[in-house]
C-alpha cells in the first residue's frame, strides 16, 4: 500500500500550516533506489518525482502515515534550474503527524525534477552461504546468498535495490525517530539513544521485528549483484529493479565460487572449548581459493558434504562467520569434532628445588609435569592440528622434541600435521617457578 | 493537540481606582503583539523581546500581564518605555497570587500611545543545529550544510518574528506552538578533510583470535578545520548532530555514519567519528617473558615482596587489507612509572619525540602510514615495544592513570 503521499498546494495565505487549500498535483515516483544497511536498521531511500511548479512561491506537503520515515533526514533537491529554485524551508505545522511542508521558491514554471531522500527502517538484508564439500572434503564449492525484506510499512516498486556491507555509526535508531511525536521531539527532552544500549542487543532487536515472510519467487535468471568499495564500506548494487511489497522478502545469489581448496584443521585449546577438539575448515578469501574479489559479509554459513555419485548431501555443520576482508584467511568453526581426537595426559608430576627462610618455611618451589599428547586421526584426510597450552604463569619452560612456539606471556602453541588414518603422540615436560624461584630464574 | 491553541500570553490594561490589586477592574485596551524578536544566542535559555503600544493616560496606570500554559521565567521580565523613557516610570511591580502574572504600576506624566518593550525567558522553545556533509568519493573534502531546527512548544504562536542567532543576520520567520522548522543556514563547499583511523589499546580487544569469530573495528573518522582555508572560520561552528553521505560515484550517495559534533571554535578542529573499519587488523600481544618481575625487593623479614620491576614486551601486528593506503594513530597507555628501552617500526628503531609522541606520562601516540595491499597479502606493520615497570608495589595502584594490563 502507498503511504508516502506528495501533494503540490497553492499557498495562499502566510501562515503555511493554514495554506493547505488547493490541490495542484499528485507528482508520482518516477524513480527509487533503496540502500540498505545491515549493520543498523536504516535505509537510505532516494526517489524522483515530477513536480510542477509555479512561479514564486509554492508549498509542497510530503506525508507518510503509517511508515517508518525519519522525519529528520528528508531533504529535496532540485535536479534541473538548481539556480532558480530555492527550497527555502521545511516545516513540520503544528497538531498534524507525520507530515511536512516544503516551502519552494521558483524562478521557472513547469515541470522540475526533485530528488527526494530519507531515511527508513525497516527494510533489512542478511548474507548466508551454503558451502558443499566434496566426497573427500578438499574441495568446497561456496554460494553467497543474500536475503532482502521489507517491513517499512511501504511498498517499493521498481526499486534499485543497493545492499551496504560495514559497520556505520549511528547515534539513534531511525525507527525511534520515526516514532516520535515531532520530528525533532520537545526542547528538553532526550534526543539520543545510545547505539550500545546494555539489554539492547542485535538479537533483542532482531526479535523485535516482525517474523520475516516467505521467500519470494525465482527470476528466471539469476541476477547479478554488482560489488564495489565505499570508503569503509561496500556496495552491491542488484542488476536492474526490485518490487518488494511490504512484508515480503526477496532472497539473490551474491555470489558462487567452485573448486576452493579447503584444509581441515583441528584445534584444541582447554580455555577456549574445554576438553573438546574443535573442527575448523580453513581457506582464504583470495584469487588463490576463486575468491578475494571482495570482503565476505558476516553471516551464517551451512557446511554440506556430497555423500556419493548420486549427489545426495550429508550436513557437516553450521557456524556464523564474521567479516572476511580480501586477503584474509577464513576458518569456519564447524564444533566438536567427530573423527579426530586430541587428548593430553599428565604423565609425571614432581616438585623441586625448594628454597626455604631463615625459619624453615617454604618461599619457593618448582612444578615438573610431563604430558603427553594423543592424537587419534580416524579420518582418510591429512589433518592440521594446532593444540594450545596455557600454563598459567609467565613463569616457565618448556622441554620438547616437537617443535612449539611461544604465543604470549603463558602459553605455548604446538601445529602438527597428522596423516591419515593414524595414532600417533608427542610429550613435552613443563617447568613452573614460584614463590622466590620465579627471581632467581630471572637474574 | 487537535486544538488550535491561542495565543496564551494575555496583556490587559486597567484603569485604576486605588492602585491595589484589587483595582484591576476596566479594561482599556488590549495591545497588540508589534515587532518581536526571539533570541536564540544562548542556548541554555532563549529570551523574548517583544513590543506593544500601550495608551497610557496622566497618572497611575496599571498593566496586568499574565500568562497561561507558558512557561515564563517570572523573575526575568522587563518593561522598558521607548518613546518617552524619562516621562513614562515602572514604579513597582506586583505579582497577584496563585496566578501566573504580574502587574506593573506605571505612572505617565501625560497621555501617551507608548511603545514598551517587555523582555522575558521562555521556556520550551529552542533551536538545534544539525550538519549534512556529503563527501567525494576519494574521500578528500566534503560539501557541508548546516540547518537550524526551531521548535516551539511554548505555548504561544508567533506569527512574526525577527530570530537572532549568536551571528549571522537576523531573519523573519513565523513559528506557531508545536511548530517545528528547519532552515538552511550555512552552506560550505569543498570543505578539505581528512580521514583517519585510531587504535586505541585501552578501548579495542588485543587479540581478534580470542573474540571467536567476531570483528574488531576500527574508529574511523572524518577531520575538519573550522578556519577560512576550509571555507569556514567566521564564526564557531555549534554542536549538533551531523550526518556524512558520500558521493557513490553514480549520482547517488550512501549514508557513512553520523555522529554528535562538539562546539568547534575558530582555528580549531572537528572530529566526526562516522564508523569502523574491518579492513585493518590490529593484533596485539604481551610476549613471553613479560611481566617476570626483576630488581625484587624485599622485607627485613624476606617473607613479603614490597617492591620490584618488570620487563615488559608488547608486540603490535597491524594488518591492511584495504586496496588503498590508511593512517592509523595508536595510541598505547603505560600505567605507573615505566621507561622504554627500544621501540621498533618493522625493526626499525622509533625516537620518541621525533617519530611518536608522548602524549601524557602514561599515554604514548604513534602515527603509522600503512601502504595498501599487494596481490600475495595484506600490507602489514609491526610496532615493538620493549619497556621497564618501574617500581611496582603489591597491592598499590599506579597512579596517576591505573590501567589493567592485559594478556
Amino acid at each position: 500500500m502507498k503511504r508516502i503521499l506528495i501533494l503540490l498546494i497553492i499557498a495562499a495565505m502566510t501562515c503555511a500550516a493554514q495554506a493547505k487549500v488547493d490541490l495542484v498535483t499528485l507528482p508520482t515516483r518516477d524513480t527509487v533506489q533503496l540502500t540498505i544497511y545491515n549493520s543498523a536498521d536504516m535505509t537510505l531511500v532516494r526517489e524522483r518525482r515530477a513536480l510542477t511548479l509555479k512561479e514564486g512561491k509554492n508549498n509542497l506537503q510530503f506525508s507518510w502515515e503509517n511508515t517508518l520515515i525519519d522525519p529528520t533526514s528528508l531533504e529535496m533537491l532540485p535536479k534541473a534550474n538548481a539556480d532558480q529554485i530555492d527550497i527555502a524551508d521545511l516545516s513540520f505545522p503544528p497538531r498534524v503527524r507525520n507530515l511536512g511542508l516544503w516551502n519552494i521558491q521558483s524562478g521557472v514554471s513547469g515541470k522540475v525534477p526533485v530528488e527526494i531522500t530519507y531515511l527508513t527502517s525497516g527494510l533489512s538484508w542478511r548474507a548466508f552461504y551454503m558451502g558443499t564439500l566434496t566426497e573427500n572434503e578438499d574441495i568446497m564449492h561456496l554460494q553467497g546468498y543474500v536475503r532482502v525484506t521489507n517491513n517499512s510499512g511501504e511498498d517499493y516498486e521498481n526499486a534499485q535495490t543497493r545492499l551496504i556491507v560495514g559497520q556505520v555509526h549511528m547515534l539513534d535508531y531511525i525507527e525511534i525517530l520515526a516514532d516520535r511525536d515531532y520530528p525533532y521531539d520537545r526542547p528538553a527532552e532526550k534526543i539520543h539513544i545510545d547505539l550500545d544500549l546494555e539489554g539492547y542487543t542485535e538479537e533483542d532487536k532482531f526479535l523485535l521485528k516482525k517474523e520475516l515472510s516467505k521467500i519470494m519467487r525465482n527470476a528466471p535468471r539469476q541476477k547479478q549483484i554488482a560489488k564495489e568499495g565505499l570508503s569503509e564500506y561496500f556496495l552491491y548494487t542488484i542488476e536492474g529493479t526490485e518490487t518488494i511489497p511490504d512484508g515480503w522478502g526477496k532472497r539473490l545469489l551474491s555470489f558462487e565460487a567452485d573448486d576452493i581448496e579447503i584444509e581441515s584443521l583441528y584445534k584444541y585449546d582447554e580455555n577456549r572449548w574445554g576438553n573438546q577438539t574443535i573442527r575448523f575448515v580453513k581457506f582464504a578469501n583470495d584469487t588463490e581459493h576463486n575468491l578475494g574479489k571482495t570482503p565476505i559479509p558476516d553471516g551464517n554459513v551451512k557446511i554440506y558434504s556430497l555423500t556419493n555419485e548420486q549427489g545426495y548431501l550429508s550436513y557437516v555443520g553450521g557456524t556464523n562467520i564474521k567479516y572476511i576482508p580480501v586477503n584474509e584467511e577464513v576458518e569456519l568453526n564447524l564444533g566438536p569434532a567427530r573423527l579426530v581426537e586430541i587428548e593430553p595426559v599428565l604423565m609425571d608430576f614432581k616438585t623441586a628445588n625448594y628454597l626455604f627462610d631463615p625459619n624453615e618455611n617454604i618461599t619457593g618451589w618448582d612444578e615438573i609435569r610431563s604430558w603427553k599428547i594423543d592424537i587419534t586421526n580416524t579420518r582418510t584426510l591429512p589433518v592440521e592440528i594446532e593444540i594450545t597450552r596455557d600454563f598459567g604463569t609467565a613463569y616457565w619452560t618448556l622441554e620438547s622434541q616437537t617443535l612449539y612456539e611461544k604465543h604470549d606471556i603463558t602459553r605455548a602453541r604446538f601445529n602438527l600435521d597428522i596423516e591419515p588414518r593414524t595414532k600417533s603422540s608427542f610429550e613435552y615436560t613443563v617447568t613452573t617457578y614460584h614463590g622466590m624461584r620465579q627471581e632467581q630464574i630471572n637474574q | 493537540m487537535n486544538m488550535k491553541t491561542k495565543t496564551t500570553i494575555a496583556f490587559v490594561l486597567l484603569l485604576v481606582a486605588g492602585g491595589t490589586v484589587e483595582g484591576r477592574i476596566k479594561l482599556v485596551a488590549l495591545p497588540e503583539r508589534a515587532a518581536t524578536v526571539i533570541r536564540l544566542d544562548n542556548p541554555q535559555a532563549t529570551l523574548i523581546e517583544e513590543e506593544r503600544v500601550l495608551t497610557l493616560q496622566k497618572g497611575l496606570n496599571n498593566v496586568d500581564f499574565s500568562w497561561k500554559s507558558v512557561s515564563i521565567d517570572a523573575d526575568s521580565i522587563r518593561l522598558r518605555a521607548l518613546d518617552h523613557p524619562e516621562n513614562v516610570r515602572l514604579l513597582s511591580v506586583s505579582y497577584p497570587p496563585d496566578e501566573a502574572a504580574l502587574v506593573w504600576d506605571i505612572s505617565s506624566d501625560g497621555d501617551y500611545a507608548e511603545t514598551v518593550r517587555i523582555s522575558y525567558l521562555l521556556s520550551n522553545i529552542d533551536r538545534l543545529i544539525t550538519y549534512k556533509a556529503v563527501a567525494d568519493k576519494e574521500e578528500t573534502k566534503v560539501d557541508l550544510k548546516s540547518f537550524i531546527i526551531l521548535r516551539n512548544f511554548s505555548g504561544e504562536d508567533f506569527e512574526k518574528a525577527r530570530v537572532l542567532l549568536d551571528y549571522g543576520e537576523a531573519f523573519e520567520q513565523g513559528i506557531d506552538h508545536e511548530e517545528t522548522k528547519q532552515l538552511l543556514f550555512l552552506k560550505a563547499p569543498d570543505v578539505p578533510i581528512q580521514k583517519i583511523w585510531t587504535f586505541d589499546s585501552d578501548k579495542l580487544p588485543w587479540d581478534p583470535e580470542e573474540l571467536e569469530n567476531r570483528n574488531v573495528g576500527i574508529p574511523v573518522s572524518y577531520r575538519v578545520v573550522n578556519n577560512t582555508d576550509s571555507g569556514l572560520g567566521k564564526f564557531a561552528l555549534w554542536g549538533g548532530k551531523a550526518r556524512i553521505y558520500q558521493d557513490d560515484g553514480h549520482e547517488s550517495t550512501i549514508i557513512l555514519g553520523e555522529d554528535n559534533a562538539i562546539l568547534v571554535p575558530v582555528g580549531e578542529k572537528m572530529e566526526l567519528y562516522i564508523g569502523d573499519s574491518r579492513d585493518i587488523v590490529v593484533t596485539q600481544r604481551r610476549m613471553p617473558g613479560s611481566g617476570r618481575r626483576v630488581n625484587v625487593q624485599r622485607n627485613r623479614s624476606n617473607n613479603q615482596i614490597i617492591m620490584y620491576d618488570t620487563d615488559e614486551e608488547i608486540v603490535a601486528k597491524i594488518e591492511n587489507f584495504k586496496d588503498s593506503p590508511a593512517e592509523l594513530t595508536m595510541i598505547q597507555h603505560f600505567p605507573g612509572e615505566w621507561d622504554m628501552e627500544i621501540c621498533t617500526l618493522d625493526g626499525n628503531r622509533l625516537t620518541m619525540g621525533t617519530d611518536y609522541k608522548k602524549k601524557d606520562a602514561n599515554t604514548l601516540e604513534f602515527e603509522i602510514t600503512l601502504p595498501p595491499r599487494t596481490e600475495s597479502g595484506p600490507a602489514t606493520r609491526e610496532l615493538r615495544m620493549v619497556y621497564h615497570r618501574r617500581h611496582v608495589r603489591p597491592n598499590v595502584t599506579p597512579e596517576p592513570t591505573p590501567r589493567v594490563l592485559r594478556r
